[in-house]
């Protein structure tokens, strides 16, 4: 990455222009020309540096609850445990970290039912029975701008 | 409140916009409602705090952060807002969360961190406890990455994160 490619990638993550030519207005407040904001984006992209541009949503605005979940599951069942919880398209993160309680992922569905019933099923199917369910009281920040 | 055309929109823009000189054009041209009407429905959207951001979602490790840390927090109940507040401020905690503890699982707070290295979000870590005056805590790291999407809303075709 060289200092363009920041300037960019630092303008882009929470102030992607909504307009009808947004490289080009890009372009204007970075001093560069809208071919040059879109060959380097491209570049990035394809570099795996960029994953997406797009919307992200307040999922609760939209009527969608939101956890975090943690299972205690042991190293022979972890391929079948993730693959159970994968499956579900409301799983969006899952990761495995240093402790008893390894499995770490979370849901978003359109009510919390949904998601007690699929922590149930993955249950009954994998045997795995220690499975935490950690629903937010209260949000005090979510920030995913990084500076590069 | 949202309308269908708005489902539309969002099942559309939860994607990755293309590289284009008229990326919302084009995006309008496939659900059949003009550009000039896409643009004002996501400015409202944003506007109105359904969409919490538009842009780049980066890959960190290819950004330069190579670790990342769940830090759970033992925090006494009267003190969460304070503690929750204080670290809220550093630019290095991306996601602050109250969560209630349960059955074996103490934890009450729950803070993301990113950093160049583990050793770095343990600094972190340590100037967070300072800071807010709170001990018992623990760092989860993140051995392995299973799944890493973005939820697909009113999509049909939920795997597929491409327009």
């Amino acid at each position: 990455m060289n200092s363009t490619d920041r300037k960019i990638l630092n303008e882009i993550q929470s102030d992607f222009p909504i307009t009808s030519r947004p490289y080009q207005d890009l372009g204007r407040r970075l001093n560069l020309t809208e071919d040059e904001v879109m060959s380097a984006v491209r570049r990035m992209k394809e570099d795996g540096i960029i994953r997406r541009i797009g919307g992200n949503f307040h999922s609760s605005r939209l009527n969608f609850v939101s956890t975090l979940c943690a299972a205690k599951v042991p190293e022979e069942k972890v391929d079948r445990f993730v693959e159970a919880v994968n499956r579900h398209p409301g799983v969006t993160h899952n990761y495995l970290r240093n402790n008893p309680y390894n499995i770490w992922f979370t849901f978003i569905a359109e009510d919390m039912r949904f998601i007690e019933n699929a922590l149930k099923e993955i249950s009954e199917e994998t045997g795995i029975e220690e499975i935490l369910n950690l629903p937010a009281i209260k949000m005090f920040k979510i920030k995913v701008d990084f500076e590069v | 409140m949202i309308d269908q055309t708005d489902k539309k929109i969002i099942s559309l823009i939860q994607g990755d916009l293309p590289v284009h000189s008229r990326p919302f054009a084009l995006l309008a041209e496939k659900i059949g409602i003009t550009e000039k009407t896409l643009l004002e429905r996501i400015s409202s959207l944003k506007k109105q705090g359904i969409i919490r951001r538009f842009g780049a979602t980066l890959r960190h490790q290819e950004a330069g952060f190579s670790a990342n840390a769940m830090i759970a927090w033992r925090a006494p109940d009267e003190r969460i807002d304070e503690i929750g507040t204080v670290f809220a401020q550093f630019r290095e905690v991306t996601h602050c969360y109250h969560r209630a503890p349960q059955k074996d699982w103490p934890y009450n707070l729950y803070t993301m961190v990113h950093g160049g290295s583990r050793e770095e979000c343990r600094r972190i870590a340590e100037r967070l406890s300072r800071s807010a005056n709170i001990r018992n805590y623990l760092l989860l790291f993140s051995e392995k990455e299973f799944k890493k999407t973005s939820m697909a809303y009113f999509s049909e075709k939920h795997h597929d994160e491409a327009i």
